[in-house]
Formats: structure tokens, sequence, C-alpha cells
């Protein structure tokens, strides 16, 4: 199968914004996977492993896509790349934190990938548009599962509440860096591969600010003239390669087993 | 201290529109709507499925098995089987 870029298209944007979607998933995957065995409840141990194995499994795909375009292997990526090589966002690379983090970091994310795949259904990169409507479905799912949780943790008791409030206040400036802008990102705008990130954290405001504001929950936003604006410093960096030491060390367990025996078959 | 466990509620799982639904198990849910999504991480995964029923335990009405009058049978009722009157295949 292949995946050529048509040469009206910036193609080394494009490479760019599959590898920012595959880190972000591999990451975020990698951090729920941490649950498995130490979840509050049994079934949601079982939930978050399952969530683990499916945001894996997304990287998988946009990881395949890029290597029709570079030839280089999903292992590879994954495996062989040195920490500050990943352009995954700071977000989805912290510690897992309590569990009223986990669960609204999930829920921000699975917000914001909803938001990001359903604009890619109107791609001029066809590649791209049918990649998102196979994953849209399973991110669907995801959203109303961590939409579930913060819809009933955010008001159930006094220390839901505060676990949950602490939760948004920490996880939203990091959350905005989902949308810290790309390099060449006006050439995939203006070729009508991708709406831009702008776009995208608008909608994004729009659709998470009104649940966490049913939820009781306050998010660090003023609405303007209509609009939501952002009334804290969002986190970036990690697009442009700059991360925290919550990477390095990630990077270093994610691939511990891998680097003990680089040429084994599994 | 208030109790914190959250209601069990019986799983019913169909792997096919038309089938019946077959009790697989159960889950802990603080509401039938989480129940219906934890359900479906325990139980939807790997079968397939088309429909799923979760009813809160407590609703469920049980026979007690110390009490085995209930299901006695006392004489003999092979005359009621329907085995004796060859029906013929299908």
């Amino acid at each position: 199968m292949s995946a050529e870029i048509p040469s009206n298209l910036p193609a080394e944007a494009i490479r760019k914004l599959l590898l920012a979607f595959a880190d972000d998933e591999l990451m975020l995957g990698h951090r729920d996977s941490e649950w498995t065995g130490h979840a509050p409840i049994l079934e949601e141990d079982i939930a978050f492993s399952n969530i683990a194995q499916d945001e894996l499994g997304h990287s998988l795909v946009w990881y395949t896509l890029l290597e029709q375009l570079t030839g280089r292997s999903p292992d590879s990526m994954a495996f062989e790349r040195t920490w500050n090589e990943f352009t995954c966002c700071h977000f989805v690379a912290y510690p897992r934190g309590d569990f009223a983090y986990t669960v609204v970091r999930q829920y921000l994310h699975d917000a914001a990938e909803q938001v990001r795949l359903s604009s890619l259904g109107q791609s001029s990169y066809s590649e791209l548009k049918d990649v998102a409507a196979k994953l849209l479905p399973e991110e669907s799912y995801h959203l109303m599962h961590s939409q579930g949780l913060v819809e009933r943790l955010g008001d159930a008791t006094e220390e839901s509440h505060s676990r949950m409030q602490a939760a948004v206040d920490a996880a939203f400036p990091q959350a905005l860096g989902l949308f810290e802008n790309l390099d060449g990102e006006e050439n995939l705008v203006s070729a009508n591969v991708f709406p831009g990130n702008e776009h995208l954290r608008t909608k994004w405001l729009e659709k998470v600010v009104p649940v966490l504001d049913a939820a009781s929950l306050q998010a660090p936003v003023e609405a303007k003239n209509g609009r939501i604006e952002i009334s804290c410093e969002p986190d970036y960096g990690g697009r442009h390669r700059s991360h925290t030491a919550h990477l390095k060390e990630l990077v270093q367990d994610l691939q511990k087993v891998y680097r003990m025996a680089p040429s084994a078959k599994w | 201290m208030t109790d914190t466990q959250w209601d069990t509620y019986e799983v019913f799982h169909q792997s096919r529109r038309g089938d019946p639904h077959i009790h697989v198990g159960s889950v802990h849910a603080p509401d039938p709507q989480m129940a219906l999504q934890l359900a479906r991480d325990q139980f939807a995964r790997r079968l397939k499925c088309v429909s799923i029923w979760v009813v809160n335990s407590r609703h469920v009405t049980a026979t007690d098995y110390q009490d085995e009058d209930f299901f006695a049978q006392l004489t003999d009722k092979s005359y009621r089987d329907p085995k004796n009157f060859g029906a013929p295949e299908k």
C-alpha cells in the first residue's frame, strides 16, 4: 500500500503532524498502562488497561502511515529514538498522579482527540481522512468513559471535588500543549490538510468548559464577548522537542526491555 | 463511616440480534449508565457483542438454595415429557 503524499501538499509538514499524533498516543498509552493493577476499583483497572492498549494501537496506526512515507518501522520509531527526538506535548508525559488527575487528563485529551479526528474528515490528504475515520469510534467511546467519570466525580463529595479541581488546575494549562503550533502549520492549513491548532483549540474549549462547569469544576478561562479566552500560561515546548525530565524517565522505562536485546524477534 | 461500596449490576450479553441475552457476570458501578460502560470493558471487549443489559442486583428476585422443596420432583412425571411422541425430524 502506498500512502505517497500528492505533490501539491506540504509533505514535510504532514510528516510532522503525523509524528505529533503518534508520539502523543504512545506516551499517553504508556502512562495509562501504569494503572494496571493499581486503579481504585477492579472495573476501572480493566477499563484503563483497555484504554491504554487502544492508545498504543492508535500510535501504531499513525506510525504505520509514517512508515509508508519514510520507510522507518513503528518499532524503530518507538524504541530506537532518544527521548529528545519525540515531539509529544509535555501533557501526555507527566506522571500519572492520583486517579483524579488521570481522569481529568484523559478527559481533556479524549475531547481534543475527538475534535481533532472529526475535523480531519475534511482533510485534503486522503490517508489522513481514512485513518481519522477509523480511529474516531474508539476515541468517542473513550470520551464517553472519561466524561462520565468527570461528571460524577466533579461534585460527588467534598474530597472528590477538591481532588478534581486540583487536577483541573494542574492539567488544563498542560492540555493546551496539545494545540501548540507546528512548524509549517500555515502550509497545512492553506492546503486544507488540517484546520489548524488555533481552530481546534477553540472547538475544544467550547466542548470542555461547559462540561467542567456542569461538574462544578472551574477551568482557568474567562468569557469575553461571547468567546472563551484562556487565562493561564499554556505548557508548550514538546512539539519543538524541548521536553521535561518526565519524558526522559518515561522513555527509559518504555525502551528498557527493547534495549536489552535490540535484535530480538518478538 | 458511610458505606462507599457501589451497587452491583448483573450483566447480560447478546452476541447476535435475536439470540437470548446471556448472564455473563456482574460489575460494581455507581449508576446504570456507568454500569453499561464498565460492562462493555469487562465483557464486550473480546466477545462479539450487539447488546448488553445491566440490572441492579437488588432487582433480581431469586430462590434460596436452602429451599430444596421449591424444586422437588416427588412423583414420576416422565409421562409429561414430549419424548414419547416421536415428533418428526425437521
